[in-house]
């Protein structure tokens, strides 16, 4: 019993390794990590390597690509028709409404992909020749939708030797339109807060100390004190001598009424002081 | 108020406005350097109407020489102790603060109408880029230019090109982003033309270049403002000073 699941594991393990060694029996997305793997409109598949391991000389490996709805389809008109599969849908007309919705291109001759040359890195882009006009050529897919692979072994007459089997749904990624892209204000910087405020606040500020500084400058003006100063007095005559030439004033104190003369209208100011 | 402190109150604003000159013909030099756009990212602000930025330089060019000559005049005004040449010049200065502070205030708004984030900056990229009018050609010539000197692509990176419909892909469906995007030899030949198509990480770059664009235009934006609202705080103590002056004049 014991040897049997050994035996079990073993050729287990030896189907996983060989399967390992070679690649699925279907188209797989590259294991590279470009950045366009999946884009809109091209896919980056790893090369055929040790998809078809039979011998046939002069053999040559498609690519059927098209939208994962027309699987059917595609297999139903290769079993039935006899005609060329190549030019069963041409890429021109290959998405049109009512079309086939499928093309077929080309990837390389069968000997270009032997097994003992499998490496992951080699890979193979659907879509690089753009939008082209070829009946088979390498033409971009319809925008944002689900897309599937096979490969075909063609010979050199031109007829179907083998078809692997098909890949799975890859979705192509849906192109964002530009106008959802919201380009208004997103918010407001707090720099942009700090000086709008204080800007404003400075400036009231200043217009206030302004009509202050008006207003204190113009009241000062109308009633303050008038502060009057004494110029010198012009008097007509004036007497410094108590004595004219009658008095002897250290003689005799009889010419007290000599007084008079020391204030008559003559000797006192005529105009007053002089107001500033 | 006594005669002394009359006199060392004439010194201060004699000194302050001196500062003030020297801080206005500054402010001029910066908007200068500003208005003259040496990074050339002037189309990006152009194409979107939204080019306050640069219109806050001008006007800061303007009143930076105006702050300039006023305080001159002031410097003499306050020298001669004359009331109506201060009235004059608080007047004059007054009516260019308010200049100031609009040209201040404008371009911190601007910018962030611009730079807020990547939106506006990868939408008129997606738009314009490879279009065929004059502010297409003026975007495409700004792009490859900003994309080869700072070694970015798009506006948040290459993947802006493959998830967004663009002009670019309209135009050129096999080519994924622009060939400026690719990294390239000393020669300016490509490095590795079919790797940079397919997305070899190392044969493109790969950070977007909002941030550099940010960066400049906020820059821009700082020497405008910031500058100019340092320039405003030293006038406006300058002008409650010189207020202070004429209250205290004869």
């Amino acid at each position: 019993m014991k040897t049997n699941t050994v035996i079990r594991l073993m050729s287990l393990m030896s189907i996983w390794m060989w399967t390992g060694e070679g690649q699925a029996f279907h188209p797989v997305l590259t294991s590279n990590a470009f950045l366009a793997n999946v884009t809109s409109n091209t896919v980056i598949l790893k090369q055929p390597y040790c998809v078809f391991n039979q011998p046939c000389p002069g053999c040559e490996i498609w690519l059927v690509a098209g939208l994962c709805s027309a699987n059917g389809k595609f297999d139903a008109l290769v079993n039935n028709s006899t005609t060329n599969i190549l030019s069963l849908s041409p890429y021109p007309t290959a998405f049109n409404p009512s079309s086939q919705n499928f093309f077929l291109t080309r990837v390389g001759l069968l000997s270009d992909f032997p097994c003992n040359q499998f490496s992951n890195g080699p890979y193979f882009v659907v879509g690089a020749d753009g939008i082209c006009s070829g009946v088979n050529c390498n033409g971009v897919l319809p925008d944002g939708s689900t897309v599937c692979f096979k490969y075909l072994l063609i010979d050199a007459n031109r007829t179907l030797v083998n078809s692997s089997n098909w890949s799975g749904n890859i979705t192509l990624t849906k192109l964002i339109p530009l106008h959802t892209i919201y380009d208004g204000l997103s918010a407001r910087s707090g720099a942009m807060v700090v000086i709008t405020t204080i800007l404003c606040v400075a400036v009231a500020l200043l217009l206030l100390l302004f009509l202050i500084m008006l207003c204190v400058t113009c009241c000062a003006k109308k009633d303050g004190k008038q502060i009057s100063v004494m110029n010198s007095i012009r008097i007509p005559r004036y007497d410094t001598h108590n004595l004219k030439e009658r008095v002897h004033p250290y003689d005799n104190p009889a010419y007290q009424s000599d007084l008079k003369n020391y204030s008559t209208s003559s000797t006192l100011p005529k105009d007053g002081a002089r107001k500033l | 108020m006594a005669a002394g402190a009359l006199t060392c109150l004439m010194f201060v604003v004699v000194a302050l406005n001196a500062i003030a000159a020297a801080a206005g013909l500054a402010l001029f030099a910066v908007a200068i350097w500003v208005a003259v756009d040496g990074y050339k990212l002037y189309p990006i602000s152009g194409v979107s109407g939204k080019d306050d930025i640069f219109a806050g330089a001008w006007i800061a060019i303007f009143t930076g020489f105006a702050f300039f000559l006023t305080c001159i005049f002031g410097i003499f005004a306050a020298l001669k102790r004359s009331r109506p040449l201060m009235l004059v010049y608080l007047i004059v200065m007054f009516i260019i603060f308010l200049f100031e502070c609009a040209s201040a205030i404008t371009a911190a708004t601007n910018r962030d109408y611009l730079v807020g984030n990547s939106h506006l900056v990868k939408k008129q990229m997606l738009e314009y880029y490879g279009q065929d009018t004059i502010q297409g050609k003026q975007i495409t010539q700004t792009w490859n230019r900003v994309m080869e000197q700072v070694e970015c692509c798009g506006a948040d990176g290459p993947q802006d090109w493959i998830l967004y419909n663009s002009t670019l892909k309209q135009m050129n469906p096999t080519y994924n982003w622009p060939l400026s995007c690719c990294k390239r030899r000393s020669t300016f030949e490509l490095q590795d033309p079919e790797g940079c198509k397919v997305g070899l990480t190392s044969t493109l770059f790969t950070k977007g270049c909002f941030n550099y664009i940010e960066s400049v235009l906020s820059r821009y934006t700082w020497a405008v403002s910031w500058y100019g609202f340092s320039v405003l705080m030293l006038v406006f103590f300058t002008l409650v000073i010189a207020m202070l002056y004429y209250m205290y004049l004869e």
